[in-house]
């Protein structure tokens, strides 16, 4: 029996960079305990949380995603002993520099899931995706999108003096 | 109101920076001394590397002396001579770069002699490379600098600095400017400053930080950030530059004056240095840091946005 899915308007791309070795294993407990969360979340498995660079996440708002999920190991159960914790400080600054270029912070989410945490799994993933669609499509990446062609001024003085003198 | 700053002590610091390039040359102390010299344009100056006591007389300092010569030590500028001791004329801001890579094995100290500049305050550009230096006139990492006398130089001329007057504080102002938009303004307002951007790289170029071997931009398998001068490669461009420099950068202004689209570079350097201060309590100095704020961490760091 499955329960009737709403419809909605709007579904989310939501990409999740996952460490394999706890939040893979998470989302996979997730999976095989028959737990039921968004469809609109696209997992996207890394050595280590410690390996996620920031330009993967620009990388990922550049291809269409209208959130992120950062998920790895809780402090302390890195398989490489210290790669969550410089994810970690790695993320708090990237965070800002997100906010300070004008990204909503709301789009993302940095989480710690372990292996054993597939309740903890389906609710950030759930979480976010409804967040992400109260707030609409992120559209500031796509509009980069559109625009590309050269964004200088097409009409100005300069360019205009040329075209006369052709 | 604008105000003339003094800058008379800066003769007195030419004939020590020559005296001194001219014993350390000729005693083969060093086997070059990376300076700064008279430019074509009236007033303006440019970078000079001098291998002979004779040339010493080449080297000035003046308000015009705006580069950052750090940048010539780094292994991707490769026609500084290699071998032997080299000297280097550094200022406050060029020394705190200097340390930077010092603290990441870029450098060895015994491999260098630093003269080190009791610094004033040199011109915002070399447009008008004659122009007095007045409160308008001041570069802005001036305006906020607490280094004007280096520290753990080999050489430092015994001439004190001019005080600054009190300087309106350009960089933290814009900042708090800024920071007080809501999102999408500051959308715009980053959208259109780097909508500028030809992709020319300059920034890059003349950064003492910018040294690897392949940036990560050029490379094409895969490709993380596009390489045509178009608004989405250029965003990922300077977001990926702020990100790299977060924690390394020292504050010395280059890429904002050498950009020619004038985007306001160190605008982003220094909200990631006033970040890294309140995170991290990190900040460039004249302290050689075994590890940046970015390389190493505490068990304890904030988590509170993490769930």
């Amino acid at each position: 029996m499955h329960s009737e899915k709403p419809k909605h308007d709007f579904e989310p791309k939501i990409i999740a960079f996952v460490c394999t070795w706890c939040t893979y294993a998470g989302a996979d407990l997730a999976g095989t305990s028959r737990m039921q969360y968004p469809s609109n979340v696209r997992v996207l498995k890394f050595p280590c949380t410690g390996r996620i660079d920031p330009v993967f996440i620009l990388k990922a708002f550049q291809q269409g995603a209208d959130g992120i999920l950062v998920s790895g190991c809780h402090p302390g159960d890195c398989h490489y002993i210290a790669g969550n914790y410089h994810a970690r400080r790695r993320f708090a600054v990237f965070r800002k520099l997100l906010e300070f270029i004008g990204v909503d912070l709301n789009r993302i989410q940095f989480s710690w899931v372990s292996a054993a945490e597939g309740g903890k799994w389906v609710e950030v993933v759930t979480d976010l995706t409804e967040r992400v669609r109260a707030m609409g499509p992120m559209v500031e990446f796509k509009d980069l999108v559109l625009e590309e062609q050269w964004s200088g001024n097409l009409n100005n003085p300069e360019l205009q003096a040329v075209y006369e003198a052709m | 109101m604008t105000q003339t700053i003094d800058i008379s002590s800066y003769s007195a610091i030419t004939d020590a920076i020559r005296n001194e390039a001219r014993r350390i040359l000729s005693d083969s102390t060093v086997s070059a001394v990376i300076g700064y010299t008279a430019g074509r344009r009236k007033g303006s100056t440019q970078p000079i590397v001098i291998t002979t006591a004779d040339d010493a007389d080449q080297l000035i300092f003046s308000a015009a002396c705006l580069n950052d010569l750090v940048v010539y030590l780094t292994k991707a500028k490769k026609d500084v001579p290699k071998g032997g001791r080299i000297g280097i004329v550094v200022k406050g801001c060029d020394l705190k770069a200097l340390v930077g890579l010092l603290g990441e094995s870029q450098l060895k100290r015994e491999n260098l002699y630093l003269i080190g500049i009791p610094c004033s305050g040199v011109l915002g550009s070399l447009l008008k490379p004659a122009a007095e230096l007045t409160t308008e006139t001041i570069a802005s990492k001036c305006c906020e600098c607490t280094d004007q006398l280096p520290v753990g130089c080999d050489f430092v001329p015994t001439v004190t600095p001019t005080p600054l007057p009190d300087l309106e504080k350009r960089y933290a102002n814009e900042i708090a400017r800024l920071e007080a938009m809501n999102p999408s303004e500051r959308w715009e307002f980053w959208k259109e400053q780097f909508s500028k951007c030809i992709k020319c790289y300059a920034c890059r170029q003349v950064c003492p930080f910018c040294f690897c071997e392949q940036c990560l931009c050029d490379r094409n398998r895969p490709q993380m950030v596009e390489q045509t001068p178009r608004p989405l490669g250029n965003t990922a461009w300077h977001l990926m530059r702020a990100m790299h420099l977060a924690g390394r950068c020292a504050g010395c202004g280059e890429c904002e004056r050498v950009c020619p689209m004038d985007i306001p570079l160190n605008l982003l350097n220094r909200k990631m240095a006033k970040e890294l201060k309140e995170l991290f309590n990190s900040e460039a100095g004249f302290e050689v840091r075994e590890a940046g704020p970015l390389t190493s961490y505490r068990e304890d760091d904030d988590q509170s946005f993490i769930r």
